[in-house]
């Protein structure tokens, strides 16, 4: 058994020990932990179900794939692989998505190449965007996401770039 | 508004070119769309479940509090104003991301925010900031990568930890950098226009 498999566990465990030690009722905590998670997950559903639609939509509509044959020349003037540039678009909309796209340029390319490298660490560095955008802001009343989007689709995509140039040399 | 305008036009769009391309398909796939959600909200629930409980106990404990001792120094400075609920929870998310418990670290970043939410007129600066933090991933091992690597017989399936490591700390150090710029640029924007246009 690898050794990381008994942070969670043990952590878990600490923690319940902890409470009962400093009379913390750990029956009534989880019920109304798991009160908790009910409300929480009825305010962000209606925000990822939208979400999910339109990016279903945006992908198998072929829609996806224009913009990435827009966005082409941006990427490999940055460094990004052109075989990456479907991902680079993908990995901020979907997360699943993106994995399969992965999986995809694995098996093409072969784990060891530089392109499926560099799409392991796009994959591995960064977040599906939009959705932590959304469900992060979904509890909080009037959110305005004013110039939020741009500086984390920049920021990642700096991200990726970066992660190209480390794998030439790593 | 921005949000609207956005979704309006991926919509309308890609309606329109699945009309022409195959409309047979156009409602199945926002079905399906819709479909992924559900399967979506079912996992989140269970994990939140989890996750909800345990830091209730870490609340009333005490627990959360003295995690919160170890980072809050560092939070005073980038997240200024906040209250010490509010970087309880930051700290908590941020332990949570770095040891790659993705699914900890979002229920403990909502209640982040919306604590945030409450000391609502220098809030929300912070706020997007908080979420570059997160959007940008600070993740120690992607572990889900590495074991897909290794799945297709990558020869050391590992050798990506460093790039990533680094690739996603430059994300995270331009992200807070493009974020304080903005902030910045918005803050000079409001100061010059005078008290009744606010």
């Amino acid at each position: 058994m690898p050794l990381s498999a008994y942070i969670l566990p043990l952590f878990i465990l600490a923690v319940i020990v902890a409470g009962f030690f400093k009379k913390v009722p750990i029956y009534g905590s989880f019920v109304a932990g798991v009160k908790g998670s009910l409300q929480l997950l009825l305010s962000i559903m209606p925000y990822f179900t939208t979400i999910l639609i339109a990016i279903e939509l945006f992908t198998a509509s072929g829609l996806g794939e224009k913009l990435t044959q827009v966005l082409k020349p941006l990427f490999t003037a940055m460094g990004i692989p052109a075989e990456l540039s479907q991902l680079v678009i993908l990995r901020p909309l979907s997360g699943n998505g993106s994995i399969a796209a992965l999986q995809t340029i694995i098996d093409e390319y072969g784990a060891d190449s530089y392109i499926a490298r560099c799409g392991s660490v796009i994959v591995g560095a960064s977040e599906t965007t939009f959705y932590v955008a959304t469900i992060y802001f979904s509890t909080v009343k009037e959110y305005k996401l004013r110039y939020a989007i741009p500086v984390c689709l920049l920021a990642s995509l700096i991200g990726a770039a970066g992660g190209c140039a480390l794998c030439k040399i790593m | 508004m921005v949000m609207n305008a956005v979704f309006f036009l991926m919509l309308i769009l890609s309606l329109i070119a699945l009309t022409i391309a195959s409309p047979q398909t156009a409602f199945s796939v926002m079905l399906n769309g819709a479909t992924d959600a559900v399967e979506l909200a079912l996992s989140l629930f269970a994990v939140y479940s989890v996750w909800l409980s345990v830091l209730e106990i870490m609340d009333k404990a005490g627990i959360s509090k003295a995690i919160n001792r170890l980072f809050s120094p560092l939070w005073k400075r980038i997240f200024k104003g906040e209250s010490e609920k509010a970087t309880e929870y930051i700290s908590l998310n941020f332990s949570a991301n770095l040891l790659g418990m993705g699914s900890a670290a979002t229920p403990m970043g909502i209640k982040a925010m919306e604590q945030m939410s409450k000391n609502r007129e220098k809030a929300s600066d912070n706020m997007i900031l908080f979420l570059v933090f997160n959007a940008t991933s600070i993740q120690l091992i992607p572990a889900t990568v590495i074991g897909m690597r290794a799945q297709a017989g990558a020869a050391d399936a590992a050798d990506i930890i460093l790039p990533s490591l680094l690739a996603t700390l430059l994300s995270t150090v331009s992200g807070v950098i493009l974020a304080k710029a903005c902030a910045k640029m918005s803050g000079i924007l409001k100061k010059g226009l005078p008290l009744a246009c606010r």
